[in-house]
């Protein structure tokens, strides 16, 4: 029983779709800025702490460490600063995008990455949300295939309803309820 | 879950009463006692090794006081054996005509239940110990976690024989099911060759001989392994054989100093001691080599690799065609001079979670074989491949030249300049010159190693080149890939050069540093071909 609507034309290299083209979707635009906000409160709490250390007279430090205490707290603020800054920046060129038979995420501000899914290959889905995620509305992707806990696919700070949406497209694509 | 535990109570204290509320639960026979011995025995001793340390410190003590843990090793000795016979007497397996039913546990009591159609893969091991009575052990492992396997510890061997069959009828119908719904087109002359081929006998592929198993022991490198086990002896070790060698006349640090001896001399005893040292690590490579590869024959039945070996334990491992990911031929530096290859037929990883190559994965290994014999195994797995010409022709593209420039500039540059200061400064010239001798040496490595690393595609698969000194080839269907990476910085977008990574089931591949034009055809391609074959990576 041949199936009627059966096509097989040549395709030349060139006529495929690449990759280098992806029409690109960024994430949600709370994504960035709150993960800058949860750095810099890291920052501030680490800051904060030290300062205590260094002020408070319940118990004595050992001079060496008082000693060094200001210098450390300093370079903790610089280094974090530049980290939160660093990463902000990395946040604000991730991406994704959905073609009818893959996924795809792009990420890294200097070593730029671009990782591949296609959907016939998922074995499951999971959507993650983490209490602060949840509080904003947020939600990461993680999409698992058969190459291993190393290689989860995932898309972080979508909103809720794309996350959702994204996921039931997964679900009821044909290939995924063939090959599932 | 509460009622499990009273009801496999009752049935191990009255066996009288389980023959009628319970008929077809089946008992396993008694010499799986053996078997749970050994087995609990084994994991106790996984968590010794880390004891053993300790234990070296406080050696003299301990064999100073007898009385204190002769009847300590008795106690436990007992005890494991009481733990073993109650594990026996709780165990219990029942068969349906299309799964199985396992229910074991002595505390935390386990329930399982397998369909026939779910098993991905039977492995039949057979103990020393179960040789003489003729029993063995039926492994099915599942697509799952690697946890939710079920094993039938200790079954009459032909029975196992015939179980595995059966399961594997079951498999097969299966598949043959989703194929057809597949591919609608020829189902017929499908059903009709699996009629046939469940009918046609075993054929051997490949065996292994004694003397090809010696060799096999001397060039893989599973020495280190071992010397990595042995490293909290090693003082111990030395201590002893520095004794040893002193009543046999020989004095250590006599030999060595360099003010009776020439330099020359002391080298010479150097390399004759690591010589020696080497020979007697080699041999026990052998041994190992005989011991998990005795008897080594790799056959074909129908679709399925069936590999046999083993010396004390025998193991048995089939792996369906289509389960095959990727094959993978190695030559280290001394299988190149022995012109000998190991070939791998790799399966996906969630199967066994064991990475070693010994003889309990499930990945299939044919150790030491001539080039012929690899080619002909290869070519019956892939017909269709050009791995042969590839090689012949030298047909791989290689990677970028500024490989070399990367590795030598950023990383063995920077440990050489940071080495060099203090030795140059505090005037040592013998530290310095083989400081440098090393940089030169490893600088010859990444030259060597961007020699080896080469990549290359056709129609159906997709295959890569890389090793050091040896040559390794690594050759996969390209609809078995399971995800792709594209990775390119700012350099090496400034020279339009890129890294791609193959993520397959079994493992992923790197290929660095080619050019970007390739590496988005390479996985352009790749995603073409996954999303038009519709065929399963299964």
């Amino acid at each position: 029983m041949l199936e009627n609507n059966f096509t097989n034309p040549t395709i030349s290299i060139g006529q495929l779709p690449t990759i280098l083209t992806l029409d690109t979707q960024s994430l949600s635009e709370q994504y960035a800025p709150l993960n800058r906000f949860i750095n810099l409160a890291f920052i501030l709490f680490v800051c904060v702490l030290g300062m205590v250390l260094y002020f408070q007279t319940f118990f004595g430090l050992p001079t060496g460490l008082l000693n060094s205490l200001p210098f450390f707290i300093w370079i903790a603020a610089v280094l974090g600063f530049l980290f939160t800054w660093l990463s902000y920046a990395r946040d604000l060129v991730k991406s994704y995008s959905l073609r009818a038979l893959d996924l795809h995420y792009t990420s890294g501000l200097f070593f730029r990455k671009v990782v591949s899914q296609p959907i016939t290959r998922i074995q499951h889905i999971e959507l993650k949300r983490g209490p602060i995620e949840r509080k904003v509305g947020l939600a990461t992707l993680q999409v698992f295939s058969a190459g291993g806990e190393m290689h989860t696919f995932q898309i972080p700070g979508l909103p809720v309803e794309t996350a959702q949406q994204l996921r039931q497209y997964i679900l009821q694509h044909k290939d995924v309820i063939k090959h599932g | 879950m509460d009622k499990l535990p009273s009801s496999s109570a009752t049935d191990s204290s009255n066996p009288a009463q389980t023959s009628e509320t319970i008929d077809d639960w089946q008992v396993l026979s008694p010499i799986a006692i053996l078997y749970f011995t050994a087995s609990i025995f084994k994991h106790l001793f996984g968590n010794l090794i880390y004891l053993i340390p300790a234990l070296a410190v406080s050696y003299k003590s301990i064999i100073e006081h007898p009385f204190i843990w002769l009847p300590l090793i008795l106690v436990a000795f007992s005890l494991l054996t009481l733990f073993a016979f109650v594990s026996f007497k709780v165990y219990r397996y029942r068969l349906t005509t299309d799964n199985i039913e396992i229910r074991s546990g002595i505390f935390s009591k386990k329930y399982l239940n397998l369909p026939f159609s779910r098993v991905q893969n039977v492995k039949i091991e057979q103990p020393i110990y179960y040789r003489l009575t003729g029993h063995a052990c039926l492994q099915l492992d599942t697509a799952g976690s690697g946890k939710n396997e079920a094993k039938l510890v200790a079954i009459k061997l032909d029975f196992a024989q015939q179980l595995k069959k059966r399961i594997q009828s079951q498999v097969q119908n299966n598949t043959e099911d989703t194929n057809q719904e597949n591919t609608p087109t020829n189902s017929k002359e499908q059903l009709g060759h699996s009629q046939d081929s469940t009918s046609t006998i075993e054929t051997m592929l490949n065996t292994r001989k004694l003397s090809d198993l010696v060799i096999h022991g001397i060039t893989s490198n599973r020495v280190w392994i071992l010397l990595g086990g042995l490293a909290p002896f090693y003082d111990n070790i030395f201590d002893t054989v520095g004794d040893w060698l002193t009543t046999l006349g020989i004095d250590l640090t006599e030999l060595f100093s360099l003010q009776t001896h020439s330099l020359l001399e002391v080298v010479l005893y150097a390399l004759s001691l690591t010589m020696l040292v080497m020979f007697v690590l080699v041999g026990f490579s052998v041994i190992g080599a005989i011991i998990s590869f005795y008897g080594y024959t790799l056959s074909k039945l129908d679709d399925k690799y069936i590999r046999r070996s083993g010396l004390f334990t025998k193991h048995e491992v089939s792996m369906g065609l289509s389960r095959l990911q990727m094959i993978i031929q190695k030559q280290d530096w001394l299988d190149v001079l022995l012109q000998r290859i190991n070939l791998q037929f790799e399966q996906s990883n969630s199967f066994g979670k064991n990475h070693n190559l010994s003889a309990t994965s499930s990945k299939i290994i044919v150790p030491s074989i001539k080039p012929h014999e690899c080619q002909a195994l290869i070519d019956d797995a892939y017909p269709n491949n050009a791995l042969e010409a590839l090689v012949y022709n030298n047909g791989f593209e290689s990677i970028s030249k500024r490989f070399i420039l990367r590795n030598i500039l950023f990383i063995f540059m920077p440990l050489w300049l940071i080495t060099m200061i203090p030795a140059v400064m505090d005037g040592k010239f013998m530290i310095s010159t083989f400081i440098c001798a090393l940089f030169l040496c490893l600088c010859g490595l990444v030259v060597l190693r961007w020699k080896r690393w080469g990549v290359a595609r056709d129609q159906n698969f997709v295959y890569l080149r890389k090793g050091l000194i040896g040559i390794d080839y690594y050759c996969f269907p390209t609809y078995k890939l399971q995800q792709t990476q594209f990775k390119q910085n700012l350099l090496m977008k400034k020279r339009q050069l890129a890294t791609v990574k193959f993520v397959l089931a079994s493992g992923s591949l790197k290929v660095p540093m080619i050019t970007e034009k390739l590496a988005y055809q390479l996985i352009d391609e790749g995603l073409y071909k996954v999303e038009s074959v519709h065929k399963s990576w299964m």
